[in-house]
């Protein structure tokens, strides 16, 4: 069962309807129960592995709690919990890397363990909460349950948001009571993911993914619009996941965190950092980046944090070359953003540069939002030479092929070219919207009821037709859920 | 607590405005080519207006004419063919037809008879991709008009393997949402009813003329059908279905250029037929078409043969069939509204068409009178196809052996033919037009003119002398509805 299956639109009204009758201090065990159901319905053998790791994380949270500050015992916990996380999805990566090394790629087999869905989220959680623990920054939970909700919550488990164990597990022993209003925000903010996902991420995908697929044959401006179609592919399938996740949760009486904050907005690489899923860079912020020093020890080592972190980050993402250059390009745009810091200081001066005027501040978002865009290049490759070829191609002048019709032959007619340009400026209208403080689902909520049903239905209407699924179509994978 | 009650009261009326608007919305995008074929047969099923159905595939579309036989004999009939339909799917729409109306008489069509092909999505069973692709959205057009209910999934079950397509076919609105950007005016006038339809009662006409049909080697011993198929197993059903609700059954394989293992299986069409003692009618043995202009293509008749193979039908259920003529009775007016309906789409086509084939074809459908005349040296004179069609309306074989120039006077109203070649001149000629007489002058002049209005030489034009063939068309009040002059360009001749 997937988030975008006949199955889950019958799945989640039973979870929520009973949720509403089950008394709140049971409520945990009812969410437990469907989120390992949840799970199970994608794939059994990734539940036991899930059940061993809850079992894990709920028995070394109690020794860390016995042995306050135990090194040792946390060690130990985050040891296993990598090692399984590189047995499952890193061993084939690190024998192709090792075989074409010395030139045997053709002898690589499958050495990774077992593809278990989301593993690279729930480790985190796992991670994070042992290490909350042996700071003392949390008690222990005491009751498995809680603990097993924490890991699996069915909105969260295939992609995040990567929610921290303090966050969550107090929302298990309160839960809010579900009213009229949060209903209503929840469903709105559902439609608003799935709109963002099936109408303009699974649009842009078909395009994207026929231009990727035959990288030689799209020379010029049809390249470049696919590299920035996967910019707001990646954004808008990713963001669409989390806006669908977090109305779940709203409708189950949990408020879990926002992973997105108009990342394309952003103004520098380290801003995007902080809007561009935002639970998993303060996680590595929170238990890789400050552990490290930070940028506490002197400029060297804290240029040698970030490259580390966004390594890391490379990695976590997938397991392949693509992905780790992906995570060094954005270390290396901010350490060469703080080493040019005095430069672009000079040039503001020198040429008298109103740091807050509204141009200023276009250009830093431009200049921002082609880096992310040069960078999600190697992200979506298949390999580097791929990646290479793409922007090759992508930096030949071809203006023309805005206008020739160039742009109608990699699997979007006109038609459709025509819905994914408006879905692409409602996204971009939202942002600047939601940049300035304006909540979009707010505002309807406050127009009359006629007004607020017309806008609805008209939204649901819009996804049933112009998204992109049913046959012929994979809308039910999310990108964000291979990792 | 009354909060609560204003906030169910919303969110109920909120859910009902939310289902109508997708219902519409499901409507809309529905591909209308299914309600287009079946929209009158459910009208006409809930007034008990349909006497005979007409079963089998795109063969039986083509051949069987619902307008023709209420025309000309006042039986009424509902053309159930459906594009690529084996007779698993026949047995199924005749089992969902058979829920709302009970005809006096089934007429099936025994075509694909020899196919063994047990599901209509098994991608082993079928040459290659495309094949599969066709056979599924050929039994869309067939099924997507009967509503979702438990007989539309047993059909659905029988005749689909793929659970994922299965879908497909019961809650449509998973393909057709793609439709949007193909939206027309009659997706929208669905919503108030006013949608087109089929108004041949099932039927489609065709109107090209397969000049070339291939001959195909006669069926021997060695070539017959004997072992028992999908499709053998299917009609059996088919015939038990009908004899068990007490409805008489006769089976047909209508006329087409058919290959050696289509005449196997008409053969064993009949050997079925006999075993359940229900009548046969093997067209294939009979003289019931000219294979040279009745073909649209190698399978599929033209109007033209339409027109004879129902002709037939009409005849032989007139007489073994027991059926009441229903032309004039005020009820059936919607019949006969179709049937002017169609007369005048006929003569569109005929005045709008410009190859000179189908024009000539077109002529044996109405009473219309002709003139038909070539200059000498044309090269209609080595062109063997449109010489064997004017053989048919001469019925004689002066066009071999001449080079013109030559004339043909079809008058239907008097029922008189007259043909004249080379230097042979015509007079007193019996017409609608007048007392008609012919003389050839000259290369580029001929003499065509009534006693009646002898100034009025109807075979010369300055401004189309050089024009090699003239067809002038007249009613039965002698007025001239069009006259035309073709160019010989190699056979391909251009109006």
């Amino acid at each position: 069962m997937q988030l975008v299956s006949a199955e889950f639109f019958i799945f989640l009204p039973i979870v929520v309807a009973i949720n509403f009758i089950v008394p709140r201090k049971f409520k945990y065990i009812w969410l437990f129960i469907t989120s390992l159901f949840f799970y199970a319905s994608i794939d059994v053998k990734s539940t036991v592995v899930l059940v061993i790791f809850i079992a894990l994380a709920y028995g070394f949270g109690l020794l860390l709690e016995k042995n306050k500050q135990n090194t040792a015992i946390l060690s130990v916990a985050i040891a296993i919990h990598i090692a399984v996380l590189v047995a499952c999805k890193y061993l084939n990566f690190i024998e192709k890397t090792f075989l074409s090394l010395t030139g045997r790629t053709e002898e690589a087999v499958n050495l990774n363990l077992l593809a278990t869905l989301g593993i690279s989220f729930y480790m985190l959680k796992i991670i994070g909460y042992l290490i909350d623990v042996y700071r003392g920054d949390l008690v222990a939970e005491k009751n498995p349950l809680k603990v097993g909700l924490y890991v699996s919550f069915f909105p969260q488990i295939t992609q995040g948001p990567i929610e921290r164990a303090k966050n969550m597990l107090p929302q298990f022993n309160f839960p809010l009571t579900v009213d009229y209003d949060m209903l209503r925000d929840g469903i709105l903010e559902i439609i608003w993911g799935y709109f963002l996902k099936l109408v303009v991420a699974d649009r842009l995908a078909i395009y994207v993914n026929n231009v990727y697929a035959n990288p030689m044959e799209a020379v010029g401006f049809t390249t470049l619009v696919a590299t920035v179609f996967y910019t707001f592919e990646i954004y808008t399938d990713f963001a669409g996941y989390t806006h669908i996740a977090i109305g779940i949760s709203r409708l189950l009486g949990i408020d879990v965190m926002e992973n997105f904050k108009c990342p394309y907005l952003a103004s520098s690489i380290a801003g995007y950092w902080r809007r561009w899923h935002i639970s998993l860079s303060t996680w590595l912020r929170d238990y890789l980046y400050i552990p490290l020093g930070g940028n506490r020890k002197g400029t060297a080592r804290k240029y040698l944090n970030i490259m580390i972190v966004f390594l890391v980050s490379g990695l976590w993402h997938g397991a392949g070359w693509t992905f780790v250059v992906w995570g060094l390009l954005h270390g290396l745009f901010q350490v060469i953003g703080y080493i040019l810091k005095p430069v672009r200081d000079w040039c503001v001066n020198v040429f008298k540069v109103e740091r807050n005027a509204f141009s200023h501040r276009v250009l830093k978002v431009l200049v921002t939002f082609l880096l992310v865009n040069f960078a999600w290049v190697f992200f979506r490759a298949s390999s580097l030479g791929e990646a290479l070829v793409i922007i090759k191609n992508s930096l030949v002048f071809t203006p023309w092929m805005l206008a020739d019709g160039s742009l109608y032959k990699h699997g979007l007619d006109s038609a459709d070219f025509f819905v994914a340009i408006v879905g692409l400026i409602i996204v971009v209208v939202t942002d600047l919207v939601n940049y300035n403080g304006f909540v979009i689902r707010e505002r309807i909520l406050k127009q009359g009821i006629w007004i607020r049903y017309i806008i609805v239905i008209a939204a649901i209407i819009s996804i049933l037709v112009f998204g992109i699924w049913g046959p012929g179509y994979d809308s039910a994978a999310f990108i964000y859920q291979q990792f | 607590m009354k909060k609560t009650l204003a906030n169910v009261f919303k969110t109920i009326i909120f859910v009902l405005l939310l289902a109508l608007a997708i219902a519409a919305t499901v409507v809309i995008v529905k591909r209308k080519e299914s309600d287009y074929k079946y929209t009158d047969f459910f009208n006409e099923a809930k007034k008990d207006h349909i006497d005979v159905l007409f079963m089998g595939s795109s063969h039986v579309i083509n051949a069987i004419n619902p307008v023709f036989l209420f025309e000309e004999y006042g039986i009424t009939s509902y053309n159930m063919g459906g594009h690529g339909a084996m007779l698993q799917a026949t047995y199924w729409e005749l089992q969902q037809a058979l829920e709302y109306c009970t005809p006096k008489w089934v007429v099936v069509d025994t075509y694909m008879l020899e196919k063994n092909i047990r599901y209509l999505d098994n991608r082993e069973e079928f040459d290659d991709e495309d094949e599969v692709n066709t056979s599924v959205e050929q039994l869309h057009l067939n099924m997507d008009a009967w509503p979702l209910n438990d007989l539309k999934r047993q059909a659905i079950d029988d005749l689909i393997q793929d659970e994922s397509v299965k879908k497909e076919f019961l809650y449509e609105f998973i393909i057709y949402h793609n439709r949007w950007k193909y939206l027309n005016e009659s997706d929208f006038k669905t919503i108030t009813g006013t949608a087109d339809r089929n108004r041949l009662f099932g039927a489609e006409m065709r109107y090209q003329v397969e000049l070339e049909p291939e001959q195909y080697p006669v069926v021997t011993e060695e070539d017959l059908l004997k072992e028992d198929t999908v499709g053998t197993e299917y009609l059996e059903k088919i015939i038990e279905l009908c004899q068990e609700r007490g409805i008489p059954v006769v089976l047909t394989y209508y006329p087409f250029a058919a290959e050696t293992k289509d005449q196997a299986a008409a053969i064993r069409a009949g050997q079925i037929a006999e075993s359940y003692d229900v009548p046969y009618i093997n067209m294939l043995d009979l003289d019931v078409i000219d294979v040279y202009s009745d073909l649209n293509d190698h399978g599929h008749l033209n109007v033209v043969g339409s027109k004879k193979v129902t002709d037939y039908m009409g005849q032989w259920l007139s007489e073994t069939g027991d059926l009441a003529d229903h032309r004039g009775d005020d009820s059936y007016s919607y019949w006969q509204e179709c049937v002017d309906n169609f007369n005048e789409e006929l003569d569109d086509v005929l005045f709008s068409e410009d190859n000179l084939y189908i024009k000539l074809d077109l002529l044996n459908l109405e009473d219309y009178n002709f003139v038909l005349y070539v200059n000498g040296d044309s090269p209609v004179f080595l062109d063997d196809y449109l010489k064997r069609m004017i053989r048919n309306y001469s019925m004689t074989n002066k066009i071999d052996g001449t080079s013109g120039p030559y004339i043909l006077v079809k008058d239907n109203s008097t029922g008189k033919t007259y043909e004249a070649c080379e230097s042979e001149e015509l007079t007193a000629m019996s017409t609608a037009l007048g007392t008609l007489n012919y003389r050839p002058v000259e290369r580029y002049f001929r003499l065509l003119y009534s006693d009646e209005d002898p100034d009025t030489n109807y075979l010369y034009d300055e401004a189309h002398y050089l024009n090699d063939i003239q067809l002038i068309i007249y009613d039965e009040d002698g007025e001239i509805l069009e006259h035309d002059y073709y160019k010989s360009n190699g056979g391909n001749y251009v109006r």
